[in-house]
């Protein structure tokens, strides 16, 4: 399966902010793998938004607790201290209502099923490219 | 001949010797390599390079895992499959999709193997 897509919103996530279109789209990238850091990090940069890195799941939450907010954020699966689908659990249940996008290797149907049942509007399998950035960015500004 | 000529004949053989490697990446490289490419820029002038050199020195630290794992008297197939399902992500965002391929089958030999808990059949080469 190559992405689960913005139908499939679950009741925790279906109230969004309201997103400020004058100032850029803020994103948060947790990613523990340095190299797709990168890559991730410059392809949305270069995309106009301004991105934030945490390297697992903890600090993603940590972030939000010390009051940091974020229009997106773009989660791994895989992580050490505190994988995406528990970060994901956790943003929920902390009341986080910005768009959560998974990007994982992973690809089997239930592994996806999986991620999003931990609360993502979308589940992509890597590698992010343009087209992908465009339809989340775009779903991100029609809401 | 003068500098002009020389500089000339240097980005006409630079050029040509691009349009080569570019002949030789297709085969390697795919779709993702291109788009990679196009994020370099002058706010990103190394780009591609930093990101080539990082995913050299990510592979030879997973290769190194993957042969220390496999030579243990006891195969963890699970630890093995760890570093093969790192090594399948960044190999797909760079594009190497040879290598992500060759990873997704080992990936299968390692699922089957650590199933049926014994160490026997051939594993898949990996260039």
């Amino acid at each position: 399966m190559e992405k689960m897509g913005f139908g499939n919103v679950t009741s925790t996530s279906k109230t969004m902010k309201i997103i400020d279109t004058e100032k850029k789209i803020s994103v948060l990238i947790v990613e523990d793998d340095l190299l797709i850091q990168k890559i991730h990090k410059v392809m949305m940069t270069k995309f106009g938004t301004e991105v934030q890195l945490a390297t697992n799941g903890k600090e993603a939450v940590d972030l939000f607790l010390s009051g940091a907010s974020f229009d997106l954020v773009l989660t791994d699966l895989e992580m050490p201290i505190m994988d995406g689908i528990e970060a994901t659990k956790q943003l929920r249940s902390m009341g986080v209502t910005s768009m959560i996008v998974g990007v994982t290797s992973r690809n089997q149907d239930s592994e996806i099923q999986a991620f999003m049942n931990a609360g993502l509007n979308a589940c992509y399998v890597k590698p992010l490219n343009a087209e992908k950035v465009t339809v989340v960015l775009n779903e991100l500004k029609n809401i | 001949m003068d500098v002009g000529q020389l500089q000339r004949q240097f980005i006409d053989y630079t050029a040509s010797l691009f349009r080569e490697m570019k002949k030789e990446w297709r085969g390697f490289l795919d779709d993702q390599f291109t788009q990679l490419r196009k994020l370099q820029d002058e706010n990103n002038p190394d780009f591609v390079f930093e990101v080539v050199s990082l995913f050299f020195v990510d592979s030879e630290k997973l290769v190194n895992n993957m042969a220390k794992a496999l030579e243990q008297s006891t195969v963890e197939f699970k630890q093995v499959d760890a570093h093969v399902h790192q090594f399948k992500g960044s190999s797909s965002s760079i594009g190497a999709h040879r290598v992500k391929n060759v990873c997704a089958a080992f990936r299968s030999f390692c699922e089957q193997q650590n199933i049926d808990g014994s160490a026997g059949g051939s594993i898949p080469m990996v260039e």
